[in-house]
């Protein structure tokens, strides 16, 4: 922060106030009131078809969280659903270190890997939705025409299903790391980087010693901003499988959603909220941890 | 970190310019093959909207249909249930909302980042720690307060919360404290006071992320499915997603509507991304790089 000259007039100008008060109130009644709101219904039974009779149950939320097999799937879905964060970092790098320096075209093809994650969710759902189609979609299509007997069945699947729609948040994911890695890789010095395309025997070394290295706090930003988005992720898995088959896409902002506007348990779905606000706040600190070992600042 | 510069490579790099040129191409080429394979998906999509429902299926896949049909088209934008309508809900809801998001917080990026006053710094991180809450949190409660509001089931559920953006506050003050104060300071001894220096000298600079912020903005809205699957229930408040989503619910074998319908839902985001796309690009960038 800049700091000010002291003469008096920069010293204390409630004006500002009158500059953030809007914000400030539309943070405070749509955020703050909310969450604190939510603090408290989670140690309640209130649910939306009892209305007037709201009990206070301690800690009973929790316990029958401790329960609940099918809050237990629906962590497990996040987790595998996380996967999706490494995996698309790991398939945008090379291609934004390849659109960096060694393509023509540059703009141009960064914009064709960027335009799925611009477009409507829903309706990327459902043309995948069909793409998927176990029995005459076009993947099954051409598996089935290279000679694979029993193509699986993808979102139908309940074992396939949560893959199926992680292939689609990779495929919509990889643009957007791509961008930020190619905005990243553009701060590396280009002598390092031609000095390391010229000496072709050395370019892997060059890559995993200089590249990898020098984008490392873009790699660290992108797994927490990612672990984070995909956490929260809802739309792309309501949309195609709403959860099922089963509970097989179940994941945790699925299992809110439904609990609280399906079944109105309003205040269970509080307490499972809180849980996922707590596996973010998980995730976030095991990568600060971890980070001292391959960040490099 | 250590990194050894080989000594100057001039003598090398003029032998080896000729031989880069002819694998760049290759590499460009190679790129936009695999550009175009992650595209197929939208291709297909328009290829089957323009399709009759037995070629939908067909393998291998004919990616221009021989007798183009335009009346899946049609049947998406006439009759009942028009997409019409949901795009004029979801234009209102999308303009009104941005419109409000960036006024706010440009008001509040300049608050908090020239003018000086008492607890600016910590309202501030408090303000930015609010960015923390998941959504799942809030939609519960947010339920019942627009309950208690009378705003559920209106477009004001969406409308409302939508003019505020902690994001926005922030990338708007990262620009607003790269504006040297002197400027400010010379104003101040003109005379003029913070809203004349707010809307006379620090917005006509800030058009670049002013208009970064819009785009962005509007494309959340725009896209945003949750909000309105939480809170609007009468069909003729839908907007694209849930228009969408119904459409495929009543009519789920009819793939090429389908596909017809997700086709004009997409043309919007393609049309703004188009036209905006330095600044989406930027935006991003600039958000997720700064942190």
């Amino acid at each position: 922060m800049k700091k000010l000259r002291r003469t008096g007039i920069h010293d204390n100008h409630p004006v500002g106030y009158l500059f953030i008060a809007p914000s400030i109130l539309g943070i405070t009644l749509f955020y703050l009131v909310p969450a604190l709101m939510s603090l408290v219904m989670m140690f309640t039974d209130y649910s939306f078809m009892s209305k007037g009779d709201i009990q206070f149950i301690g800690l009973d939320n929790f316990r029958r969280l401790a329960g609940d097999a099918s809050f237990h799937n629906s962590v497990l879905m996040t987790l595998i659903f996380l996967l999706t964060v490494p995996v698309s970092l790991i398939v945008a790098f090379p291609i934004a270190y390849i659109l960096n320096q060694s393509v023509y075209w540059t703009k141009l093809l960064r914009t064709l890997f960027f335009l799925p994650y611009i477009m409507n969710g829903v309706a990327i759902a459902f043309v995948w939705m069909l793409l998927f189609h176990p029995s005459m979609g076009p993947i099954n299509g051409a598996l089935k025409m290279i000679g694979i007997e029993s193509p699986p069945g993808w979102l139908s699947g309940t074992d396939t299903a949560i893959y199926a729609v992680c292939i689609i948040q990779i495929w919509i994911m990889v643009g957007y790391n791509m961008i930020i890695y190619l905005a990243s890789l553009q701060e590396v010095p280009k002598e390092l980087l031609e000095a390391a395309t010229i000496d072709g025997a050395r370019l892997w070394h060059s890559i995993r010693y200089i590249t990898v290295p020098l984008v490392s706090p873009t790699t660290f930003l992108l797994l927490i901003t990612g672990f984070i988005s995909a956490i929260k992720t809802f739309g792309i898995i309501q949309a195609t499988t709403a959860g099922g088959p089963g509970e097989a896409t179940n994941v945790l902002s699925l299992y809110i959603y439904k609990t609280a506007f399906r079944y109105y348990e309003m205040g269970y779905a509080s307490a499972i909220s809180w849980m996922l606000f707590a596996i973010v706040m998980l995730v976030m600190l095991l990568n600060w941890a971890g980070q001292r070992r391959w960040v490099h600042y | 970190m250590e990194t050894t510069t080989p000594p100057v490579l001039s003598p090398g790099r003029q032998t080896a310019r000729r031989a880069p040129q002819v694998g760049k191409w290759l590499l460009t080429f190679v790129m936009t093959a695999l550009g175009l394979l992650l595209l197929l998906p939208f291709v297909w999509m328009i290829s089957t909207s323009f399709k009759t429902p037995l070629e939908v299926f067909e393998f291998p896949i004919q990616w221009i249909p021989e007798h183009p049909v335009f009346k899946h088209h049609a049947n998406v934008w006439t009759g009942t249930g028009s997409f019409t309508l949901y795009y004029a809900n979801s234009l209102k809801i999308s303009i009104f909302s941005t419109l409000g998001a960036v006024t706010f917080a440009a008001f509040a990026a300049y608050g908090f980042s020239r003018v000086k006053f008492r607890g600016r710094e910590p309202l501030f991180l408090l303000y930015l720690s609010m960015m923390m809450i998941p959504p799942q949190i809030l939609f519960v409660p947010k339920f019942v307060l627009f309950n208690w509001m009378g705003i559920y089931n209106s477009h004001w559920a969406l409308i409302l919360p939508g003019m505020f953006t902690i994001f926005g506050v922030f990338l708007l003050r990262q620009f607003f404290i790269t504006v040297p104060q002197e400027i400010s300071e010379a104003a101040f001894v003109d005379g003029a006071g913070h809203f004349r220096i707010f809307a006379r000298i620090i917005l006509p600079l800030a058009k670049a992320p002013l208009a970064t912020l819009t785009i962005l903005d509007f494309s959340w809205h725009w896209n945003d499915y949750e909000n309105a699957l939480i809170f609007l229930v009468d069909k003729d408040l839908y907007t694209v997603p849930l228009g969408l989503q119904n459409f495929v619910l009543e009519n789920s074998v009819d793939y090429n509507g389908m596909m017809a319908a997700a086709t004009s839902a997409m043309i919007p985001m393609i049309v703004v991304f188009l036209a905006g796309q330095k600044f989406i690009i930027q935006g991003i960038a600039s958000g997720a790089v700064k942190g």
